[in-house]
């Protein structure tokens, strides 16, 4: 060990000296209109269509439906997903719903829960899992943000690796903004492992300032848009 | 090709950065790169863009201006109570799990990663962005070791690959153009198929990236924000190559500056706000991740172990001086670089130094010692755009004035703010405004002296150095003020006698 721990610290006490912390100056923030709900989940959806990412506003029940759909269009066949989530019993239906299919679809969608870890499941994470679904914590209107908190049912791997995502939103859970959803739910108090805020798809502007969508995350974030209140 | 590698003929000292001896070839670099004008072009078309992009963001002067105070004093505050703040973080992020480390020179920075990956037997990393990590030079280190570390930010893989070093802080790979990232990939990608359409080639690059993503041993990142009430580190990104980094190996060491620790989550908000929009215009980063703990038990996926290195590398130099310590406050947005004239137009590889721009400006004199960076605060023609628009708030050029005045202190002059302190004193320039100062202050020393100057005009030089490679000599006057003033007033009072 070195002792580059005690260096640092001692020259950093020694050049500041005593401080008395009552003498800072006041700090304040800027008064953001306030706005009704309304208009802040108005915002909420046009932050983030500007973001590349396509927003469904839907009622609950109708969730299965418009993923089968989605995927269909992507042709795509297999969805990852948490199982015992507040919405994981809805997503088994897209399995039931694809069966039934009105247009007679031979391939049902092949409906894979994260229940293995890892660990030694890489290569099929990255390679097999062309779409995933995850439920989401919170909303933020002003940034047209997501807010995803990992558990163990729905991993952080769940919403990163597979190229598409879709990501159940209820706009009961939308805050106006960063610091109001931090306060209220007294995030200091404790944190999980990881939360991320997710504002559109993966994207880099790494060559020539052009944006191309898909650098290492998902290619594409589709929100499913719950507003049973209709606000 | 453009050939923007970094000019260093002049070997680094022994364990010394090599971005000292880059940076002691400033001029040759700036000649070198002035002279490049495919370089010039994408470095102009990248400053408009982002110029454009923050100007979009702040359409409100009232909330930018109350933002930037906030954020300053937030910084300030931080920066006042840092070392409880530091002791703070370790002790959160170690009751979190998280193991801290501490490392005063970028050789200790290199050293602690090498023996945790070695430790673990680790042999592939793939990298996050981090600024901290190019500062400490960790690639070179880890090659040396048989570690192969990859970049995995589309940028600075470009960079990497094309044997360079980043040319601006948030936008690595600025100062190539499509066609050479193209020439780039076909050189060095197997199975490249020729485009220069940009999507095409990101997807080629996600292709290679995410392989090494899916096999790496060892992710490493930087920190963007460190939380010291909750043990968090904050990363900002876009790619999601970051999330990937911390996410997917089963090791995840971050390193980052001891400035970047805030004091409580709520400290957190505006600096983000300020920071993606002062940045690339963005009124959030795609992506916001906040990292507390490694896998805990139960959990599926995440790293088996997470530590920081916490490095000090001059920072703790800046601190022990008020007015230096502001330089701390930065919170690496890049806007400075972005709105600065000298920078649009040499480009961020002349610099030599990781950091370029007026941020590079102020702290690699101390990362590298003024000896080897005393051209640089000189490079700034003080218009002041970057102090405007920093977010919080740094009187940029304020602090180039004051580097340029420790540069040319007496050597040995107490107290020794800044290593290389007083290493640009010239004698001769230090003589000549001794005797400036002599002069000005004897009325009869000044007096005898604008007399000989004015009576000797016709015989001073008419070349002047650097100053007359694209202007003309000044001209002294035939008489002096006083000469002709006086010559007036008893002209006057001869009419007036008639
Ligand atoms: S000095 Fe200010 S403008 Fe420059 S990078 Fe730092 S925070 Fe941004």
């Amino acid at each position: 060990m070195n002792n580059a721990r005690a260096n640092i610290l001692s020259k950093l006490h020694a050049s500041i000296g005593d401080v008395d912390y009552e003498k800072l100056p006041q700090e304040s923030s800027y008064a953001y209109a306030s706005r009704s709900r309304q208009q802040q989940l108005a915002h909420f959806i046009s932050q983030l269509e500007s973001n590349h990412t396509q927003v469904i506003k839907t009622a609950a029940s109708d969730i299965p439906t418009h993923i089968s759909q989605q995927l269909k269009q992507r042709d795509i066949s297999r969805l990852l997903y948490g199982k015992e989530t507040h919405f994981s019993s809805l997503i088994e239906q897209v399995k039931d719903n694809d069966q039934q299919g009105n247009n007679s679809v031979q391939s049902s969608i092949d409906l894979v829960a994260y229940d293995f870890t890892i660990d030694g499941n890489k290569e099929r994470l990255f390679n097999e899992m062309p779409a995933s679904v995850t439920t989401s914590h919170s909303a933020i209107a002003a940034t047209g943000t997501i807010v995803l908190w990992p558990t163990p049912q729905e991993p952080r791997t769940l919403s990163l690796v597979p190229p598409v995502h879709f990501v159940i939103v209820d706009a009961k859970q939308l805050f106006a903004r960063f610091e109001q959803l931090i306060n209220t739910q007294q995030w200091h108090n404790k944190l999980p492992t990881n939360i991320v805020l997710v504002s559109g798809p993966s994207k880099t502007a790494d060559i020539q300032q052009t944006l191309a969508y898909g650098a290492h995350g998902p290619k594409e974030l589709i929100v499913l848009l719950i507003n049973s209140d209709e606000i | 090709m453009n050939n923007t590698t970094p000019a260093s003929q002049t070997q680094p000292l022994e364990d010394e950065s090599k971005y000292a001896a880059s940076a002691r070839n400033f001029r040759q670099n700036v000649a070198r790169d002035l002279a490049n004008d495919e370089l010039r072009s994408n470095f102009r078309g990248a400053m408009d863009y982002l110029i454009d992009k923050r100007q979009s963001a702040f359409s409100d002067q009232d909330e930018l201006e109350t933002l930037r105070r906030q954020c300053q004093l937030i910084k300030q505050r931080c920066l006042v109570k840092l070392p409880l703040l530091l002791e703070q973080l370790e002790q959160q992020l170690t009751s979190n799990g998280i193991k801290v480390h501490w490392a005063e020179t970028i050789t200790q920075a290199n050293e602690i990663i090498a023996s945790i990956i070695e430790s673990k037997q680790g042999k592939t990393v793939v990298k996050g962005k981090s600024m901290v990590s190019e500062e400490t030079a960790l690639n070179d280190h880890l090659e040396q070791r048989d570690i192969e570390c990859l970049e995995s930010d589309m940028g600075e893989y470009i960079v990497q690959l094309a044997h360079e070093h980043p040319s601006h802080i948030i936008m690595p790979a600025i100062h190539q153009n499509k066609r050479q990232v193209a020439d780039l990939f076909a050189k060095n990608i197997e199975g490249f198929e020729h485009t220069t359409d940009v999507d095409a080639l990101i997807q080629q690059g996600r292709k290679v990236l995410r392989e090494k993503f899916c096999h790496a041993d060892v992710g490493v990142s930087g920190v963007n924000f460190a939380v010291a009430q909750t043990g968090t580190l904050c990363l900002v990104e876009n790619e999601g190559n970051g999330r990937m980094c911390t996410t997917v190996p089963d090791l995840h060491i971050a390193i980052t500056g001891i400035e970047k620790v805030v004091e409580s989550l709520n400290d957190v908000p505006p600096l983000l706000s300020l920071l993606t929009r002062s940045a690339t215009g963005q009124a959030i980063s795609t992506y916001f991740n906040m990292i507390s703990h490694p896998r805990q038990t139960g959990e599926k996926d995440g790293p088996k172990e997470v530590h920081l290195v916490l490095l000090d590398n001059g920072r703790s130099q800046m601190y022990s001086d008020p007015e230096l310590r502001q330089t701390l406050q930065c919170i690496r947005c890049g806007a400075c670089m972005n709105h600065c004239p000298v920078y649009t137009r040499i480009g961020g590889h002349a610099y030599g130094t990781v950091y370029p721009g007026p941020i590079g400006k102020m702290v690699s004199p101390h990362m590298l010692g003024l000896e080897a960076t005393t051209n640089l605060p000189t490079a700034s023609s003080l218009c002041g755009a970057c102090g405007e628009v920093c977010p919080v708030k740094i009187p940029i050029p304020k602090i180039l004035l004051r580097l340029r005045e420790e540069s040319v202190k007496p050597v040995g002059d107490i107290p020794l703010i800044m290593k290389g302190q007083g290493s640009g004193r010239k004698p001769i320039e230090a003589s000549v405004w001794k005797a400036w100062a002599a002069v000005h202050q004897s009325p009869t020393l000044y007096a005898l002296s604008m007399w000989a100057v004015t009576r000797a005009r016709a015989i001073l030089p008419q070349k002047l150095g650097p100053w007359t490679q694209a202007r003309t000599a000044p001209k002294v006057a035939a008489q002096t003020l006083h000469e002709r003033v006086k010559l007036r007033n008893s002209q006057k009072q001869e009419s007036g006698n008639e």
